[in-house]
């Protein structure tokens, strides 16, 4: 009995963290693609740092940064969704990143206007067509998503998925809660079936015929064409990408960012910033679109050719911080519209 | 005074406060979620309350309703058939039906819909080679009936395990009299043998329950919102951490009533299958009937465990020149060392606390054990979260004493299950006689109920080890830098939906579960066997 007690307590207290002064940076990430191993290990050659990761859900690690409060081992907060990095400054567990941080040419649009964190990559979320039942006139805005044409023919995933609720944050910022409430009233009555799935199903299920358009990030189409399966490349193909709000005084297609946030009490600060100005310069950028089908931060780099080939496009220009402060109020007309 | 008697009586005081203390340790994170349920406030609560969480609830019950169904189904049925009659086949499923435990459930869902999809294998060949049918397998598959079947083949083992022990102790007395009585083996299988193995059953079928509600991958994918989707709703959605940790609470006090009129109800129907001696007789059957039992066991097994056993080798085999060999050998590594030490405290808490309760005879340690098997209602995230709560300020998030603190949690009640019915066999006389000989409560379970009870260790060991290497939240939660599991490095390629990547870690999840099952069968053996001679 003594024996395994004492086995016991030298588990728990052998697992303490150790504090001594180590070369590194420690990053609470959402992102967990293998392009980011990639990116850390040649930070990791070039300057001898270091990273070591913890990889869950956004909300998961915030609360996790604001419980260890002071005594908290990470620098940066990495997510791929500008509300978080908002929740977690409003938390109170970020601290502005001096502006020599972030490399000068990252794309000014997408910057956060209060200096929290620092954009690396960005998607898009837009919509694909069935190249057979639809024409591409018929397609203009996020707004005519609702109008009663398309009945029945719209496909979209959970109210649950953090990207939808990252869309319709950008429609209450931009028109107001009853014009968004009584567009989302419209939107769920054309839909083709219960929400579910995951964006790739969304297409899927638009080559099967059980839908006709679809709302999903840009990248997951870029997914489907690098399939190993024929049959999931043919479903790929059989769509085509629409970038809504493009016309004139239009404001452009909802985008949303991965980005780093420093934390409040980063016990590696130098390191943490010397990271923040690694992702942004044009060599690690070029490895994030070699490697994956999200647009590059830095502009002047250019994102990879498939993405390319699916043109160029107007962004909306909301302040990205608009994502997470409208939430709660998009979340309730999800609700309200019935929206699952 | 009247609670001071009742103190003086306790047997093994010192047991008892020690078991307290560490009960404690183990309940009070749990009751952190209860004290912030009066400390904080309640609008998203009551939004959700107001908006959907009637609706969620319903399909909670309904999903409730589908996967025991199947789950009954499956389970009962073959371990029925394995337990009496003899037919080819037999050994094999006796083994092969415990195994779709090893597949995580959400992979099972994600799989089935990739094999059932559009552009899977199955409407890929039927358009290919029968055009005039693809309309027909052409749906939308994902359903909450759908799921619930899913679900039903993932859990099954659950109660499969239950009967199977229940039914081969019921043995051939009972059928004897009830054959002597008139009835026919169909009528004395529902009139006799359900209702006497009615309290196994609902063990099992309790563990199913615990799943079904605190699952959330399978649910979220397939646009089912349950109870679990409100808890997240509120956490993810709103950011409201406090609400999530309400309804959580909410979802505690309904799973504890439930728990302790099962556990009462149990009290009663006890030991009535206890003293059987006489071998089960295996009745030997052939041609139809043969086949009948032969695909009762196919059914639970060919879709629980087969059919997206092979999809998922299949796929690991097409992309293993991408997987990364010595992250596998890491990651396995890994999976293997943490959920051991896990399993083994947990089973020492589990033993701890079942003994103190049969040595000293009190109400609270019987309040106490049954207590300790809630963390298995509540989504991991939510056990994540009440112990970051608990350590608020410390350093010790993030330190592996904290990631197995949180399993034991979570799995006690797995752990505890055949420790309970195990020690619950032993009659009293064998701790009076050992009392009568001079031992301590300590040498009693070193030199009595240790070893007398090891199969049952040996097997709640090794059914601890595969829900821990399945466990998902926790580990993302609460992990320290850079460690993945075979569970996270699964779960991260089938979120960004790249399944065939993700296939070569569940295949080892899937491969190291079933050959502890296949240990396990071994041991369920040979405790059938020893409660009969």
């Amino acid at each position: 009995m003594k024996n395994i007690i004492f086995l016991l307590l030298i588990i728990a207290f052998s697992c303490s963290t150790n504090k001594e002064m180590v070369n590194e940076v420690n990053l609470y990430s959402q992102r967990h693609y293998a392009v980011d191993e990639l990116q850390y290990k040649n930070f990791t050659e070039k300057t001898g740092i270091k990273v070591n990761v913890v990889k869950s859900n956004a909300d998961e690690l915030i609360e996790r940064l604001k419980n260890e409060g002071e005594n908290s081992p990470a620098d940066l907060f990495v997510t791929v969704d500008a509300g978080k990095l908002y929740n977690a400054r409003e938390s109170g567990v970020l601290q502005k990143i001096p502006s020599n941080a972030i490399n000068e040419n990252i794309r000014k649009d997408i910057l956060d206007s209060d200096g929290y964190w620092a954009p690396i990559t960005y998607r898009a979320r837009i919509v694909v067509y069935s190249n057979e039942r639809v024409g591409k006139s018929d397609l203009s805005t996020y707004e005519d998503l609702a109008n009663p044409k398309w009945k029945n023919k719209l496909l979209v995933r959970s109210s649950s998925n953090a990207y939808n609720q990252a869309l319709m944050s950008s429609i209450v910022a931009n028109l107001g809660v009853s014009t968004t409430e009584s567009w989302a009233k419209g939107l769920v009555s054309n839909f083709a079936r219960d929400p579910k799935g995951s964006d790739r199903d969304q297409v899927k299920a638009i080559a099967a015929g059980q839908g006709d358009l679809a709302i999903v990030n840009s990248y997951y189409i870029g997914l489907l064409l690098a399939s190993e399966k024929e049959e999931e490349i043919n479903a790929g193909k059989s769509v085509s990408i629409f970038f809504p709000n493009q016309g004139y005084g239009e404001r452009g297609s909802h985008i949303n960012i991965s980005a780093l946030g420093l934390t409040k009490n980063s016990p590696n600060k130098e390191n943490a910033i010397k990271l923040i100005q690694y992702l942004t310069s044009e060599e690690a950028q070029e490895v994030y679109v070699n490697n994956s089908y999200e647009y590059p931060a830095n502009s002047l780099v250019q994102p990879s050719d498939v993405v390319r080939a699916w043109g160029e496009f107007k962004i909306d220009k909301l302040n990205l911080n608009a994502l997470g402060e409208y939430r709660p109020e998009a979340i309730k007309i999800f609700d309200k519209a019935g929206w699952k | 005074m009247e609670i001071k008697s009742k103190l003086l009586l306790i047997e093994n005081k010192r047991w008892v406060i020690v078991s307290v203390l560490l009960s404690m340790l183990v309940i009070l994170p749990i009751f952190i979620l209860f004290f912030s349920f009066f400390s904080s406030g309640k609008e998203t609560l009551f939004y959700l309350f107001e908006t959907v969480l009637l609706d969620y609830t319903l399909n909670t019950v309904y999903l409730i309703f589908l996967t025991s169904f199947f789950a009954l189904i499956f389970g009962i049925f073959p371990a029925w058939v394995i337990s009496n009659y003899s037919f080819k086949g037999r050994s094999f499923f006796d083994i092969a039906l415990y195994l779709p435990l090893a597949i995580p459930s959400y992979i099972m869902g994600f799989t089935y819909i990739e094999i059932l999809s559009f552009t899977g294998p199955i409407q890929t060949f039927v358009r290919s080679n029968f055009p005039s049918l693809s309309n027909l397998v052409n749906q939308d598959y994902l359903q909450i009936e759908i799921l619930g079947i899913i679900l039903g083949l993932a859990l099954y083992p659950y109660v499969y395990t239950a009967s199977r022990i229940s039914f081969s102790m019921i043995g051939s007395n009972y059928l004897n009299i009830s054959k002597n009585m008139g009835l026919s083996n169909f009528q004395s299988f529902f009139k006799v043998v359900l209702p006497l193995s009615r309290p196994a059953i609902f063990s099992g079928l309790f563990l199913v329950i615990m799943e079904v509600l605190n699952e959330y991958g399978a649910v979220k994918y397939f646009g089912v919102n349950t109870y679990t989707t409100g808890i997240f709703r509120s956490w993810n959605s709103f950011g409201d951490v406090n609400g999530a940790i309400q309804l959580a609470s909410i979802l505690l006090v309904v799973v504890l009533i439930f728990f302790l009129i099962e556990r009462l109800s149990l009290k009663k129907s006890r030991f009535y299958y206890n003293k059987n001696t006489q071998l089960n007789i295996r009745y030997v059957s052939s041609g139809i009937k043969s086949f009948f039992y032969w695909v009762i066991c196919l059914i639970p097994f060919g879709f629980g465990f087969f059919i997206p056993f092979i999809f998922i080798f299949n796929n690991s085999i097409e992309t293993f020149y991408l997987a990364d060999l010595s992250k596998v050998i890491n990651l396995t590594w890994n999976s293997v060392s943490v959920s051991s030490i896990a399993s083994l405290l947990v089973i020492f808490f589990a033993l701890f606390f079942l003994y103190v309760e049969r040595i000293s005879k009190s109400k609270i340690n019987f309040y106490i054990s049954n207590i300790i098997s809630l963390g298995y209602a509540l989504p991991g995230a939510v056990i994540a979260l009440s112990l970051m709560i608990f350590f608020k300020g410390s350093l010790l998030v993030g330190t592996f004493g904290v990631l197995l603190f949180a399993y034991v949690i979570r799995f006690l009640a797995v752990g505890k299950s055949p420790i309970q019915s195990s020690l619950e066999k032993q009659p009293e006389s064998f701790d009076e006689t050992g009392k009568n000989l001079g031992l301590g409560p300590y040498s009693l379970l070193k030199k009595i109920h240790l070893p007398i009870n090891k199969f049952a260790l040996i097997s709640a060991f090794i059914v601890a080890f595969i829900d821990i290497l399945k466990e998902l939240p926790i580990t993302l939660i609460l992990s320290p830098f850079n460690f993945d599991t075979l569970a996270t490095q699964t779960y991260e390629f089938a979120v960004e939906e790249m399944l065939p990547l993700s296939s070569i870690y569940s295949l080892i999840i899937i491969v190291l579960g079933s050959l502890m099952l296949l240990i396990l069968k071994n041991y369920i053996d040979k405790q059938i066997n020893v409660s009969k001679s």
